[in-house]
C-alpha cells in the first residue's frame, strides 16, 4: 500500500499471479472499498506456451500431442477437435465405432471436469468438505478413464482417422459400475448445493447475469446455459457421434453461481445418460482407417463442447506434412468477461467464486501479442520464439 | 433449506476407513491399459523408423546396426517420452509395446532416463558414440543401460 | 483433583509451559485428524504438528520493510504468553487452577483475547493489503464475538454465585450438567469459541482462497510458529472452560480427556460441516442471533435466582 508516499483514493488487492486461490498463473486487480469490490481487471499471459506455433513444426501426427496438451483437464476435446478437422481436411470419416469412442472418453471427461468444478468451487468458498467428498467420487472416474485409456490426464484416445484402443466387456462393466455409484452421490451433491444454508449464503444472488448480459459478454457453455442462453455445441452443430447419441442442453434462468452449480451437476445426469446408451449401443466396425501423411492443402473449422463450452480450432494446410496454422479458441477466454463484469458490486469474498464460477483454464487462453510496427515487421520462427522465452525468463 | 446438508456424509465416515491411498506403503495393481516404460523386440522390427518419425517428443531412436540379421538398437528416453502410445500404434510390425508394470521412471540422475534395447554387444559398441537426432540435442556416451 | 506443586514447576512443567505446549500440540493433531476422518481422509500423523513448529523455528525469519520491528517480534510473544497465562487459571487437566482469586474468569477472557488482538495489531503493522483486510476482518469479528462469549460463560458463573473459575468448577461438579440445564448457553459459548479459535466455517479473517493468511501473511519463521502454538493452546484453554462450565465440570485427568475430546469431536464436525461465512454474514449473525440468545438466557438466569 502507497498510503503514505501519496494518498490514493483507491485500496488495490492484487489475486495472483501466485495466489492460493489460483491453481494457475493469472493477474487480477480487485479495486475494493472497505469489503465491497468497485472495479476489476484481469491480465492473463504468465503460461503462454507457443503451442500454436510449436505444431506448425511438427508433422500432423506429432501435432495432436501438442494440442491434447493445451488442458490438463478436458485434453481429450482438444485432440478430437483436431482430429475431426484434419479428418475433415483429408476428406476421410473416422468409423462410427471410433466416433462412439471419442465421445463416451469425452463424456467420461466431462463427468470427471465438473465434479472436479465442484470440488474447486467448494473449496474456494471455503467449504472443504464438499470439496473432498467430490474429489473423492471423481477418484471413480479417473480410474475407470485410466483403466480404459492407460493414463489418468492425457488419455491419447485418438489417433487421426480413428482411436487407439475398443472398449471390452470388463471395461464397460467397469464403467457402469462407476456411474451406477455416482449418479445417487450426483444427486447428493445436487441436493447440497441447492439446500445447504452456509453455501447458498455463499451462491444465491452472487454473480447473477441475465441472459441477454450472458449473450453480450459472448460466454459460453455452462457459464451461458446458466443464464438461460441455450448454447451447446453438441446440440447446435453435432460433431463425432452425437447425431446418434443426441444429448439435452441444459439451462437454468437465475444466472447466478447457484445456477452455474446446477446446470453442471444436471449436466452429469445427461452424461450418465449418453454413456449408458453409448455403452449398450456401441456400434462394430473398425476402430481407425488410414490416413496418409500429407493433408491436402485447405482450411477448415472444427467446433466442439468441451466441458467448459465451446472449444474452436481453425485449421490450414498447405498441402504438406505439417499444419500451416493452427488456431485454438478455448472457451475460458469467452468467458472472462462475465466475471469482470460481474465482480463489481460484490464482496471481496465473493471474487474467488466468482472466478471459478466460470470453470476457468488459466494455460488454455494465454497468448503472446506483439505489436508490429511497421519498421520491424517479422515473421517469427519457432526457434526464434523459443529463443525469446529463454532470454526473457534468464 | 437446512443447515449443515452433509451430516449424514461426515458422520458415515468417521466410522469408515479413510480412502486416502496410502502410496507408497501400498500399491494397487495398475490397468492392464497404463501406458508405461517402452518395451520393444527386435526380432520384429524392420528398421522403418515410422515410430521415429511419428513420435512427438523425440523419445526413440532406432539404430540399424544389420537389417538383415534383425539387429537393431532402440534407444527409449523415459524423460521425453510423453507415453503417448503413437509409436505403438505407428508401427505396423508390432515390435513396440508399453509394459503396465514399469510405470515409476522417476530418477536422480540423467542417465537412468535412457534405456537401450536389443542385443547387449550391439549396445555397447553404440554406447562409445555420440548420437545426434535432428531437433534434439546431442547425447553422449552414457553409462550402461537395462533391457 | 487437587495436588500441590511448587509454583515454579506449575508454571514451567505442569500444568503450566511445557505440559501447556505438548498438549496444544497433541490437541491440533487431534482437530485436523478428526477433521478429516469427517473428509473421509486419512489425517495427519501424530507428530505432524510439532514437525511443523519445528520447521518453523528453523526458518529464517523475514521481517518485511515498513513494519515496526518491536512489534513484528513482540506481539507473537505477547499472543503466546496471554494464552499461556490464562491457562494457568482454569482447570487445566482436571487439576485444580494453579492460580485462583476472585473475578479470574473475566482476566482469563481478556487473556484470550490478547491473542486475537495480537493478530490484528501484527495484521495492521505490516503493509501488505491481504495482511490489512485480513486484521480489518480479525478485529471485526474480535468485537463481534466477544460479547456473547462472555455472557455464555457467565450463565454459568451465575448459577455458580462467583466469578472464579474453581468455584464455578466445583459447583459445576456437584449439580446436573449445565449443557442441559443451560443449552442454549452452550450453544453459543462453543460456536463462540470457534470464532475466537478462526476455525471454519468463521476463517475469514484469513481465508486462504481470498486474502492468502490474513494478518499472518507477511510472517514466517519463529513469529508465525509463535502465533500457531498460542492458537493451540488456546484451543486447550478454551475447551477446558468450557467443559468445566457446561459439562459438569473437571474433577480428573481422565474427565478432562474424555469431555475435551468429546467437545473437540463437536467442534470438528462443526467445522466440516459448513461453508466459510463471509465477514459479513459472521458479524451479522453473532448480533443478531448470538447476542440475543445469550442475553435472553442471561435474563433468564438472573431472573430465576
Ligand atoms: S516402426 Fe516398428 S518396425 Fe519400424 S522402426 Fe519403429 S519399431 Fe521398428
Ligand atoms: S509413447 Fe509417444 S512420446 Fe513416447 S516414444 Fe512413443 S510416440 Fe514417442
Amino acid at each position: 500500500m502507497d498510503t503514505q508516499q501519496e494518498p490514493r483514493k483507491t485500496f488495490v488487492v492484487p489475486i495472483g499471479p501466485q495466489h492460493p486461490a489460483l491453481k494457475e498463473p493469472g493477474h487480477f486487480e480487485i479495486t475494493v472499498d472497505g469489503e465491497i469490490v468497485t472495479a476489476a481487471t484481469v491480465r492473463l499471459g504468465y503460461v503462454h506456451r507457443g503451442i500454436e506455433k510449436g505444431v506448425e513444426q511438427q508433422n500432423w501426427t506429432q501435432a495432436m500431442y501438442m494440442l491434447e496438451r493445451i488442458c490438463g483437464i478436458c485434453s481429450h476435446v482438444h485432440a478430437t477437435a483436431y482430429a475431426l478437422g484434419v479428418e475433415a481436411l483429408a476428406g476421410v470419416q473416422a468409423p462410427p465405432r471410433a466416433q462412439a469412442i471419442r465421445v463416451l472418453v469425452a463424456e467420461l471427461e466431462r463427468v470427471h471436469s465438473h465434479l472436479l468444478w465442484l470440488g474447486v468451487a467448494a473449496h474456494e468458498g471455503g467449504f472443504d468438505t464438499l470439496f473432498m467428498y467430490s474429489w473423492r467420487d471423481r477418484e471413480m472416474i479417473m480410474d475407470v478413464l485410466e483403466g480404459l485409456t492407460g493414463n489418468r490426464v492425457n488419455y491419447s484416445c485418438n489417433v487421426l482417422g480413428g482411436v487407439k484402443f475398443d472398449v471390452d466387456d470388463t471395461h464397460a462393466d467397469a464403467i457402469r459400475r462407476a456411474i451406477d455409484f455416482l449418479e445417487p452421490r450426483t444427486h447428493h451433491y445436487l441436493k447440497v448445493v441447492t439446500t445447504d444454508e452456509t453455501l447458498i449464503g455463499r451462491t444465491r444472488n452472487v454473480g447473477t447475469m441475465t441472459s441477454l448480459e450472458a449473450e453480450t459478454l459472448g460466454t459460453v457453455g455452462p457459464t451461458a446455459r446458466a443464464s438461460g442462453v441455450p448454447r451447446d455445441i453438441r446440440v447446435d452443430a453435432p460433431y463425432a457421434a452425437y447425431p446418434d447419441f443426441p444429448v439435452k442442453t441444459i439451462t437454468a434462468t437465475a444466472g447466478d453461481l447457484e445456477a452455474k452449480f446446477v446446470v453442471r451437476i444436471q449436466e452429469l445426469f445427461e452424461s450418465y445418460r449418453v454413456i449408458r446408451e453409448i455403452l449398450d449401443k456401441l456400434p462394430a466396425g473398425d476402430l481407425a482407417v488410414r490416413m496418409k501423411p500429407r493433408i491436402p492443402p485447405g482450411e477448415t473449422v472444427s467446433r466442439v463442447e468441451a466441458p467448459r463450452g465451446e472449444l474452436f480450432y481453425f485449421l490450414k494446410s498447405a498441402g504438406g506434412l505439417n499444419p500451416d496454422r493452427v488456431k485454438v479458441r478455448t472457451p475460458s477466454l469467452c468467458n472472462w468477461g462475465s466475471v469482470l463484469a460481474t465482480a463489481p458490486g460484490h464482496k471481496l469474498a465473493d471474487v474467488p467464486m466468482l472466478i471459478a464460477g466460470i470453470d476457468p483454464c488459466f494455460s488454455c487462453n494465454d497468448r503472446l501479442v506483439t505489436v508490429r510496427r511497421r519498421s520491424t515487421a517479422e515473421t517469427w520462427t519457432w526457434a526464434k520464439l523459443r529463443q525469446y522465452g529463454i532470454e526473457y525468463y534468464r | 433449506m437446512r443447515i449443515g446438508a452433509m451430516l449424514g456424509d461426515i458422520s458415515r465416515s468417521l466410522f469408515k476407513r479413510p480412502v486416502t491411498e496410502r502410496y507408497p506403503f501400498e500399491r494397487k495393481a495398475t490397468p492392464e491399459r497404463l501406458r508405461g516404460q517402452l518395451t520393444f523386440d527386435p526380432a520384429k522390427c524392420t528398421g522403418c523408423k515410422i515410430c521415429v518419425r511419428d513420435c512427438p517428443a523425440h523419445g526413440i531412436e532406432i539404430m540399424v546396426v544389420d537389417k538383415v540379421a534383425k539387429r537393431f538398437v532402440m534407444r527409449f528416453h523415459t524423460d521425453r517420452c510423453t507415453y503417448c502410445a503413437q509409436c505403438v500404434v505407428s508401427c505396423k510390425f508390432d515390435a513396440l509395446g508399453m509394459s503396465h508394470e514399469q510405470w515409476e521412471l522417476a530418477a536422480l540422475s540423467k542417465e537412468a532416463f535412457f534405456v537401450s534395447f536389443g542385443r547387449e554387444e550391439d549396445i555397447q559398441a553404440l554406447l562409445t558414440q555420440v548420437t545426434c537426432t535432428p531437433g534434439v540435442a546431442p547425447v553422449g556416451p552414457v553409462a550402461p543401460a537395462t533391457t | 483433583m487437587n495436588i500441590e506443586l511448587p509454583p515454579l514447576v506449575a508454571l514451567l512443567f505442569f500444568p503450566g509451559g511445557l505440559f501447556l505446549l505438548s498438549a496444544g500440540t497433541v490437541y491440533e493433531w487431534a482437530d485436523r485428524k478428526l477433521v478429516a476422518r469427517f473428509q473421509n481422509r486419512i489425517g495427519p500423523r501424530w507428530f505432524q504438528p510439532v514437525a511443523d513448529v519445528v520447521k518453523l523455528l528453523a526458518k529464517e525469519e523475514i521481517v518485511p520493510d515498513g513494519v515496526n520491528p518491536v512489534l513484528f517480534h513482540g506481539l507473537p510473544v505477547v499472543a503466546l504468553v496471554g494464552t499461556l497465562t490464562a491457562a494457568l487459571y482454569v482447570p487445566m487437566a482436571g487439576m485444580a487452577p494453579s492460580y485462583s482469586f476472585t473475578g479470574d474468569l473475566i482476566v482469563t477472557l481478556y487473556l484470550l483475547s490478547l491473542m486475537t488482538l495480537s493478530m490484528g495489531l501484527a495484521g495492521a503493522n505490516t503493509l501488505d493489503r491481504f495482511s490489512l483486510i485480513g486484521a480489518t476482518r480479525a478485529l471485526t469479528q474480535l468485537f463481534s464475538y466477544e460479547a456473547p462469549f462472555l455472557m455464555a460463560l457467565l450463565g454459568p458463573a451465575i448459577a455458580a454465585g462467583s466469578w472464579q473459575i474453581s468455584h464455578v468448577d466445583a459447583y459445576a461438579q456437584g449439580h446436573w450438567w449445565m449443557v442441559l440445564t443451560q443449552p442454549v448457553g452452550f450453544l453459543v459459548a462453543l460456536v463462540g469459541l470457534m470464532g475466537k479459535l478462526e476455525l471454519p466455517p468463521f476463517d475469514s479473517p484469513e481465508a486462504e482462497t481470498e486474502i492468502v493468511a490474513g494478518p499472518m501473511t507477511e510472517y514466517s519463521g519463529r513469529g508465525w510458529a509463535l502465533f500457531r502454538i498460542g492458537r493451540d493452546v488456546e484451543l486447550l484453554v478454551g475447551l477446558t472452560l468450557m467443559a468445566a462450565f457446561y459439562l459438569g465440570g473437571l474433577a480428573n485427568p481422565i474427565e478432562f480427556v474424555l469431555k475435551t475430546g468429546g467437545l473437540l469431536l463437536v467442534t470438528a464436525a462443526l467445522q466440516s460441516l459448513f461453508c466459510r461465512l463471509r465477514i459479513d454474514q459472521t458479524v451479522g449473525m453473532w448480533w443478531r442471533i448470538g447476542i440475543l440468545l445469550a442475553l435472553a438466557q442471561l435474563f433468564l438466569l438472573a431472573f430465576m435466582r
